[in-house]
């Protein structure tokens, strides 16, 4: 279990997502100047304009007990701090167009393709400006949940959840692409362990057996509720080798905060 | 029967009936009723335990060593069992640590605390298993069962005959491990030690008021006049007490969930334990403290800002305030058991009905529901005073923006709440009649519940920063001795974020898989709430703008508010943008941002609100000095706690978790080790943030009993409040007279052009919805 963490991008992150980082930076920085410009006027304001001992003040909106005072408004500015708040939230949705595009994309010729025929590879590539992946291809695997348990399947057929989504594709993914292990981490336990192939792009096909759970892939920075009433889906687009675990973040009883599973991408 | 033993009895009756739906429940709400398979654990046989039956354990060490593995025999002796017997008898073991495991094919493990016989194990009286010690320090018990067997199971006379007895081991760990408080004990004695300070305190209030007459003759009719008044300046200050009350009870929650955050896998409170003090965290801080508080402020200061001598409907305002206590035991019944609710303040469907949720669920959902009635209730109220009993002279565009804040935050409620309380009655039926409206084998749709929920949900935090907006544009007003800038785009600010706010519930629902047409709408709605929350900030700055700043607590407090709501509204434009907003959700950086938003927002808001107005409510003067130092410490030691969970929430820390584990070279984790020392960092300043407002309840005691009088309009302020004298009289303005009420105030104003009096055509139609035409209305007076 040595060297889990050596590709994160920051020191101390387990978060590996390029694409979370790229929106983070931009809305950071954003929130800087924002904060530089509100809290340096309040700052200035607290100080500048305040009442000095023996003083007396002017009465400019004639401010009296029982009398509603004069307004005391401006047209232009008002104005102003609505446009341009509006600006800056319109340019915010633009850029996190993409990235919505890109972690919801569509199964049927998205930004990965369509499903991998046998012995197909999917060849993802990342964008290192944007941190979006595209592959050639994806492969599909299935996950379930329940109190309190994830379990993995490779090659999902079985006719439980007959639907689009899974198809019958008549082969079955080798152990190199996707295996089902056990493994050990301290404080949870001996847990299920899913290992992916870094390179391959996957999408999960998850369903609930009883209440509401959601993965998250702590490695990815992605997660999707586990519903008993319909499947839900995610991707799962393996860029490096990596050690990491997946969590349940949809509270579901008891040991849910136990309920876990460890992510083993090889290359 | 004199009047006062009528009324003494009637106290004393209800206290008990009280007393006893709090402690009913434990020993009805055990999952399998009062006997408890948890302590029996193994299917008995027999009614109680039978002296003949000795059961015995050897291979326990009296020390154990780390990590060591033990066989153990466990057996019995005595009892029906005699040798030739078809079966001779069975056992159940119990271990509160370490892990217990079978050795051959007579013991069968059930979990790692927990094993017992095998069918072929049945036809003997002794067995062997294996039982490893913890690696750590702990004072452990095991629990065995035996029953010793006739062995006419076969012949169908089944367990006739059979008797059964219980053997209690305790093994001690290397150090010497201190017994651990039960969290359960620590909560309720909080809870019972404030409950007797409260009625100390009214206790001695009332005996401040008249020291000579301090008996039980003057004071029954004083606290009836309380408990039973329907003067919205008693009932608010009901609402108030009942706020804090519940403020330092979800306080004491939130410690709690501290200690057992303060290192990693701690085991202070188990994971149930953990569960159910999270889920009262946040209903009591939500329904019970920050809506009380509102509610008490509202109470008192509408009619008094808007000139009118009382509330519309003051017996439901009584009403509407009293269904809050009832509803509060109810939604904490259980919890002293163990079986309070355990599904998080948002109760998601379908685990809510599902039979892994507790027991005390259905108490917590009919809780809730009193809860509705009571905010609808206070919804018309409200409206209707606002709309019909506003003074002569003041217009809809007149009226204060703590007045606009309250008719929005109303509006907002009553237009929501509705959805909330069919989701209640939903679950409800679903837990006590096996109805199916939420469970998806038989058709029912979890989803449905998320819906529901977060229609009112979100509306519902917005109910409770709206108020504090009103309250902050009155005190930066005021301490600015300004006209609060831009009026009129501070009412259209409110009444814009009370539309957006019915648009973009979806947001709590980004990873739901509902549909994602729906997901994308809601992202881009959400973003704008940045508009008008951002008009509303600029505006405030703008009004100290060639102010002249006068420093005191209630301005200290509402520029504390700019800092932190600012930082809160600004981490909550990160979640619509749908590629954090994965990794976001349900992670610490939810937890800082709504503690921000709640905390820094709300309480500082009502904090403020405190300071402000509490010479108008009292009559009395805070200590400026004690109030300053309550601001500095509470101020910091709250961005203390709050602030680092931003980083924790991005390196992966999971909210609703009862623990967290870290990694180290040597072992996984789901976070980097930096994390338990701000972890630890978080727990230390949640102690210094709860005890910090000791200083404001100190302040506000030590000022009732000897503050220095106040006047009339200590600080300058316009409206109507600032009028009347402090405390106002009852009725607060005006006097009955014929049935009309004469002598109201007038609102006068100084621009030139005053629309008060004249209603545009929309105001009118509304108007004459609510109006009642008084003029063909008979009297009865």
């Amino acid at each position: 279990m040595n060297n889990f963490h050596t590709a994160s991008l920051e020191v101390g992150t387990l978060v590996e997502s390029l694409l979370f980082y790229e929106l983070w930076n931009e809305y950071i920085s954003w929130s800087l100047l924002i904060g530089i410009f509100t809290f340096g006027w309040l700052f200035h304001h607290s100080f500048w304009y305040t009442s000095k001992e023996g003083e007396d003040w002017e009465n400019p909106d004639k401010i009296e007990v029982g009398v509603f005072p004069r307004h005391n408004d401006d047209m232009t500015l008002e104005v102003a701090w609505t446009i341009l708040p509006f600006i800056l939230i319109i340019y915010l949705t633009y850029i996190s167009w993409a990235p919505l595009d890109a972690v919801w994309t569509s199964e049927n010729g998205g930004n990965h393709g369509f499903e991998c025929t046998e012995g197909q590879s999917s060849n993802n590539q990342m964008d290192m400006n944007t941190g979006i992946i595209t592959s050639d291809c994806y492969h599909v695997l299935e996950i379930t949940g329940k109190q309190w348990v994830w379990s993995f399947e490779c090659n999902p057929n079985d006719d439980r959840w007959t639907g689009d989504i899974i198809p019958d594709r008549g082969f079955e993914l080798s152990t190199n692409l996707c295996d089902i292990g056990t493994i050990s981490i301290e404080g949870y336990g001996m847990q299920p362990l899913l290992s992916l192939k870094a390179g391959e792009t996957y999408l999960a096909v998850m369903q609930s057996e009883d209440v509401t759970h959601a993965p998250w892939v702590q490695i990815l920075g992605v997660k999707e509720d586990v519903q008993p009433s319909h499947k839900t889906t995610l991707w799962l687009p393996m860029i490096e080798a990596s050690e990491s675990m997946i969590l349940c973040t949809e509270y579901c009883g008891d040991a849910h905060s136990l309920m876990s599973a460890g992510l083993s991408v090889h290359n | 029967m004199n009047k006062t033993k009528i009324h003494a009895r009637s106290i004393i009756v209800m206290s008990i009936l009280l007393l006893a739906m709090a402690f009913s429940p434990l020993v009805s709400s055990f999952p399998t009723g009062i006997s408890g398979v948890k302590d029996s654990g193994c299917n008995c046989h027999g009614a109680t335990t039978s002296e003949s039956v000795i059961p015995t354990i050897e291979g326990l060490p009296e020390v154990y060593n780390y990590s060591e593995t033990y066989e153990l025999t466990v057996g019995f002796t005595g009892g029906p069992s005699t040798i030739g017997n078809i079966n001779l008898g069975g056992f159940h073991l119990w271990a509160s640590e370490g892990e217990l495991a079978s050795n051959d094919a007579t013991v069968q493990r059930y979990n790692p605390s927990e094993v017992g016989h095998t069918e072929i194990g049945n036809d003997q009286t002794s067995w062997t298993l294996i039982w490893t010690a913890p690696a750590s320090d702990k004072n452990i018990e095991f629990i065995l069962h035996t029953n010793s067997v006739n062995g006419n199971a076969g012949g169908g006379a089944g367990s006739s005959g059979d008797e059964w007895n219980r053997l209690t081991a305790k093994v001690s760990a290397p150090i010497e491990v201190l017994e651990q408080a039960n969290p359960y004990v620590v909560l309720s004695t909080l809870i019972v030690i404030s409950a007797i300070l409260l009625v100390i305190t009214v206790t001695y209030i009332f005996y401040r008021t008249n020291p000579d007459s301090f008996n039980w003759k003057t004071f029954e009719p004083w606290i009836c006049e309380w408990l039973t008044s329907t003067d919205h300046k008693k009932v608010g200050t009901l609402y108030f007490l009942a706020g804090l009350f519940f403020l330092g009870v979800g306080g004491i929650m939130a410690l709690m969930i501290r200690i057992q955050l303060s290192v990693p896998g701690n085991d202070f409170l188990t994971q149930d334990q953990y569960n159910q003090f999270f889920t009262l965290h946040g209903t009591t801080m939500i329904f019970l403290a920050a809506m009380p508080l509102i509610n008490g402020f509202a109470n008192w200061m509408v009619p008094l800002q808007i000139g009118a001598p009382d509330l519309a409907l003051p017996r439901i305002n009584a009403m509407s305030f009293w269904l809050q206590p009832v509803g509060a035991l109810l939604i904490f019944t259980g919890v002293f058991s163990g079986t309070g609710a355990d599904t998080g303040w948002t109760g998601y469907a379908p685990y809510i009905v599902s039979e892994t949720a507790h027991v005390g669920t259905t108490m917590w959902v009919a809780g809730q529901i009193m809860l509705v009635a009571s905010s609808t209730l206070t919804g018309v109220n409200f409206l209707t005073t606002i709309a019909v009993m506003r003074a002569p002279g003041m217009g809809w565009m007149q009226m204060p923006l703590f007045t606009w804040s309250i008719l929005v935050a109303n509006l907002m409620l009553f237009l929501s709440i509705p959805a909330f309380g069919v989701g209640l009655v939903q679950v409800y039926l679903d837990r006590v009649i096996g109805t199916a409206f939420y469970d998806a084998g038989s058709g029912g749709d979890p989803l449905l519940w998320s819906h529901l929920f977060w229609y009112f949900g979100h509306p519902e935090v917005y109910v409770v920063i709206v108020p504090a907006f009103g309250v902050i544009s009155e005190v930066i007003a005021t301490s600015a001795r300004r006209t609060v800038f831009g009026y009129r785009s501070m009412v259209y600010a409110m009444a814009g974020i009370g539309v957006v706010s019915f648009i973009v519930y979806g947001h709590h629902m980004f990873t739901s898989g509902m549909s994602p047409t729906l997901r994308f709408v809601t992202m881009l709605t959400t973003m704008l709430v940045a508009v008008p929350t951002g008009i509303k900030i600029f505006n405030w700055l703008k009004t100290m703008h060639r102010g002249s700043l006068v420093y005191r607590t209630h301005t200290l407090w509402a520029l504390g508010f700019l800092v932190t709501f600012t930082l809160g509204g600004i981490s909550g434009m990160f979640f619509p943008s749908m590629a954090m907003d994965l990794h976001f959700h349900e992670s610490y950086f939810v937890v800082a941002h709504f503690h921000y938003v709640l905390v820094g927002g709300t309480v500082f808001g009502f904090f403020s609100a405190i300071y402000y107005w509490f010479p108008k409510m009292t009559g009395r003067m805070l200590d400026e000095r004690l109030g300053v130092l309550h601001f500095l410490t509470a101020f910091i030691s709250y961005n203390g706690v709050f602030w680092p969970m931003h980083r924790l929430g991005v390196w992966g820390m999971a909210r609703r978790h009862h623990t967290y584990f870290i990694s180290t070279e040597e072992a996984m984790g789901s976070l980097p080790a930096e994390a338990a020392g701000w972890n630890m960092f978080i727990s230390v300043s949640a102690f210094l943030f709860f005890f910090s407002n000791f200083l404001l309840i100190a302040n506000m005691i030590k000022s009732v009993i000897r503050g220095k009088k106040a006047p009339a309009d200590p600080w300058g302020g316009w409206s109507f409040e600032w009028m009347t004298s402090s405390p106002p009289p009852t009725p607060s303005f005006g006097h009955f007279n014929h049935g009309e009420w004469i002598d109201l105030p007038t609102l006068k104003d100084s621009n030139e052009e005053h629309i008060g009096n004249d209603p545009s055509p929309l105001v009118k139609w509304f108007q004459s919805l609510m109006v009642l035409d008084d003029e063909n209305e008979e009297v009865n007076n």
